[in-house]
């Protein structure tokens, strides 16, 4: 279960980095108030398009950032006062946190393992599990750095689940993947949400979303403007299909800073 | 702290699992070490081997009845191949561009009337016949061939015709000088070391802390590997405490490889560079008191971790590997500055509290060991010193992780 309410993240801005999000306002409010839960064994998704703050809210669940305002829950623990607790239950996966390119994924799953509290007897059976299950044992004693794309991915998962947690947060799942192993993933999630894991992953591919989620949250501009199933978004807007309904969404929510003077489009904010 | 040592044993085997990092770590800066002694020490064997072998071609012009007498009395002229010229200056112009080539060593040149004015002498204020070297004061050859000329042939010359005005030269001795030299065995033995060693360990521990917790820290970083360490349960404090460990005991391998890889050089090189063979052979025979020893090595533990913990927060506060480098490198040379003044440190012992400033206490302190006079006091005041900075730098790597600005640039 994750209850995320009113969460907000506002980052100071350097100069360098005002030029490079080209706006005069030394804050970014990433995310601006924004609510939902996620409950278990249902994939929610995060659908929004490059800087809408889906990254900065999965942080803030992660315990990796913390909010400005609003609060977070994890299985019931807050995220700022009981990040620890937080940590055991969670898995987060994104490609900017990467496996130690000099170690075997054999070796960081058993260390992970210990780091969770957990027994070797234990450690050595989820392995048998996770291992087997993504055909990994193959190459578990080669280093990470001699792996393909696709196989670290997989040795990625296989790590951030060796402690079985409740709730798993995955920050663009398929990026970088072919549609092979890109599907082998997705497959994961299905299962893992039938065994009745809280999951909560983030993408701008309307497909994936279309797929995999049982309900969306759209993020615009730090900005819940939609939540539902896909018929239910789609509907709600009139729109042909997702994909229609984002564009919909994204005019009548996205607004422009002032500085630039061309208005994408158009569209006043409702 | 469980966690700490699993954090710390992960650093360890990052090292000790690869045969390649054992390889580049310890073994390779060891061969290193003693290829480039060796070489040097080789080199200035060969080159001084080379001068002494080589026979220094020599023109004398107008040599006077004595001064041939003497090269053949002293043997010079089996030493050095000597031509005696007479005048015209043709010739001399042509020995003087030998010189400049390097063809020819030494031109000696007497006054043509060298007997008559040394004869001719009677009372201060006549006139004193003269000698003229020329050689090429840039060639180790023509350096060689003058010190030798004066020592073979100008110096008895020069005593045999002022024994000859004055009849006994004892006359002209008006006292002896005998010198003893009253000196410490420990420290007449340690003083060569005590000046090498605060500087050498303070350099060779810094430098193995730095190359190792730039990778380790801002290459973590910059990798994304270290965010995937904060997403566990571990501590954030005990993160920062398994690290400094981890890589202190690395650190310190490497220092200790360093150090006896020099040692052994030194050896081989302290015969043919400084001359100090016997010094250097007396270092092994030094005597130390055993709590010497172990002030040696609670100072050398606690240093190398006070080096790694600034390394590793300046590495933890840069962006990536490169801004580290570029944040060590100045403190490098400050810390080097700090290892080096106790080189210059002459009479007085400091006073006890100048043991308490980090890095420079710990040299003056290594200073004191090596030549056996170090007071407990002065050991307590520098290892509290570096103790005390440790501290504070750990503290601030503990908040560094858990500042979401450092850490996510956020
Ligand atoms: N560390 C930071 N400092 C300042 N601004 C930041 C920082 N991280 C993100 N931002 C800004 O916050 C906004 C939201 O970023 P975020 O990474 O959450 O977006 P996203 O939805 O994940 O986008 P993408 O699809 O590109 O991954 C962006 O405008 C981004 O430039
Ligand atoms: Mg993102």
């Amino acid at each position: 279960m994750i209850e995320v309410q009113d969460l907000t993240k506002v980052y100071k801005l350097s100069k360098s980095k005002m030029a490079q999000l080209k706006t005069n306002s030394n804050i970014k409010r990433a995310a601006d108030g924004i609510s939902f839960t996620a409950k278990p064994g249902e994939i929610y998704g995060l659908l929004g398009p490059n800087g809408a703050g889906k990254t900065t809210t999965l942080r803030c669940i992660a315990t990796l950032l913390t909010p400005t305002d609003g609060h977070v829950a994890v299985c019931g623990h807050d995220t700022v006062k009981e990040g620890e607790q937080v940590r055991e239950s969670l898995g987060f996966l994104t490609n900017e946190i990467k496996l130690d390119p000099f170690f075997t994924p054999k070796y960081l799953f058993e260390f992970f393992g210990h780091a969770h509290g957990m027994t070797d007897s234990e450690i050595a059976a989820r392995k048998a599990d996770l291992f087997g299950r993504f055909g990994i044992t193959a190459f578990e004693d080669k280093k990470i750095e001699s792996l393909s794309t696709g196989m670290k991915q997989k040795a990625a998962i296989v790590v951030s689940l060796v402690h079985n947690p409740q709730v798993v947060i995955f920050d663009e799942p398929t990026s970088g993947l072919d549609v092979i192993t890109a599907k082998s993933v997705l497959d994961l999630l299905k299962s893992l949400r039938d065994e009745g894991k809280t999951i909560i992953i983030s993408t701008h591919i309307m497909s994936e979303a279309e797929k995999l989620c049982d309900r969306i949250g759209v993020i615009i501009d730090g900005h819940k403007v939609a939540e539902g199933t896909v018929p239910e978004i789609v509907e709600k807007t009139g729109a042909a299909d997702l994909e229609d309904a984002f564009f919909v969404l994204y005019r009548d929510n996205h607004k422009e800073e002032e500085y630039n003077p061309q208005k994408a489009f158009g569209g006043a904010r409702k | 702290m469980k966690n700490a040592s699993l954090v710390m044993k992960k650093e360890l085997a990052r090292v000790f699992k690869d045969k390649r990092m054992i390889f580049s770590m310890f073994i390779l800066p060891a061969l290193i070490m003693l290829v480039i002694f060796n070489l040097v020490g080789m080199m200035v064997d060969g080159m001084s081997k080379d001068v002494e072998e080589h026979v220094s071609t020599v023109y004398i012009q107008n040599a006077t009845e004595n001064a041939k007498n003497v090269i053949a009395a002293s043997g010079y002229d089996k030493v050095a191949t000597v031509s005696y010229v007479g005048e015209g200056m043709g010739t001399i112009d042509k020995i003087k561009e030998d010189i400049l080539n390097g063809d020819t060593d030494l031109l000696v040149v007497f006054d043509t009337d060298f007997d008559e004015v040394y004869k001719a002498y009677t009372k201060s204020g006549d006139a004193i016949p003269n000698i003229s070297l020329y050689y090429n004061s840039t060639t180790n050859y023509g350096n060689a061939a003058v010190s030798t000329f004066n020592a073979m042939v100008v110096d008895p010359l020069r005593t045999g015709l002022q024994s000859e005005r004055i009849g006994n030269l004892e006359q002209l001795t008006v006292f002896n000088i005998s010198e003893t030299i009253i000196a410490n065995e420990d420290k007449k033995n340690g003083q060569f070391l005590s000046m090498m060693l605060p500087y050498m360990i303070v350099m060779m521990l810094f430098a193995s802390a730095m190359s190792l917790c730039v990778d380790a820290v801002a290459g973590e970083k910059e990798r994304g590997t270290l965010a995937t360490l904060l997403l566990s349960p571990i501590k954030r404090s005990e993160i920062a405490f398994g690290k400094l460990a981890g890589l202190s005991i690395l650190a310190s391998i490497s220092a200790v490889v360093y150090a006896i890889s020099s040692i052994f050089s030194m050896g081989s090189m302290s015969k043919s560079i400084m001359g100090v063979a016997d010094d250097a052979g007396d270092m092994g025979k030094l005597s130390f008191s055993a709590w010497q020893v172990i002030g040696l090595v609670l100072i050398m533990i606690t240093l190398v971790y006070l080096f790694v913990a600034i390394t590793s927060l300046l590495s933890i506060l840069a962006k990536d590997i490169k801004q580290a480098s570029s944040l060590i490198s100045p403190l490098y040379i400050v810390v080097i500055l700090l290892g080096m003044i106790t080189m210059f440190t002459t009479g007085k012992t400091p006073a006890d509290f100048m043991y308490a400033i980090p890095v420079y206490g710990s040299a003056l302190a290594i200073q004191g060991i090596a030549v056996n006079a170090l007071e407990p006091l002065q050991l307590i005041f520098s290892i509290c010193g570096n103790v005390v900075c440790a501290a504070i730098v750990t503290f601030g790597i503990k908040k560094a992780f858990d500042s979401e600005k450092v850490m996510f640039n956020a």
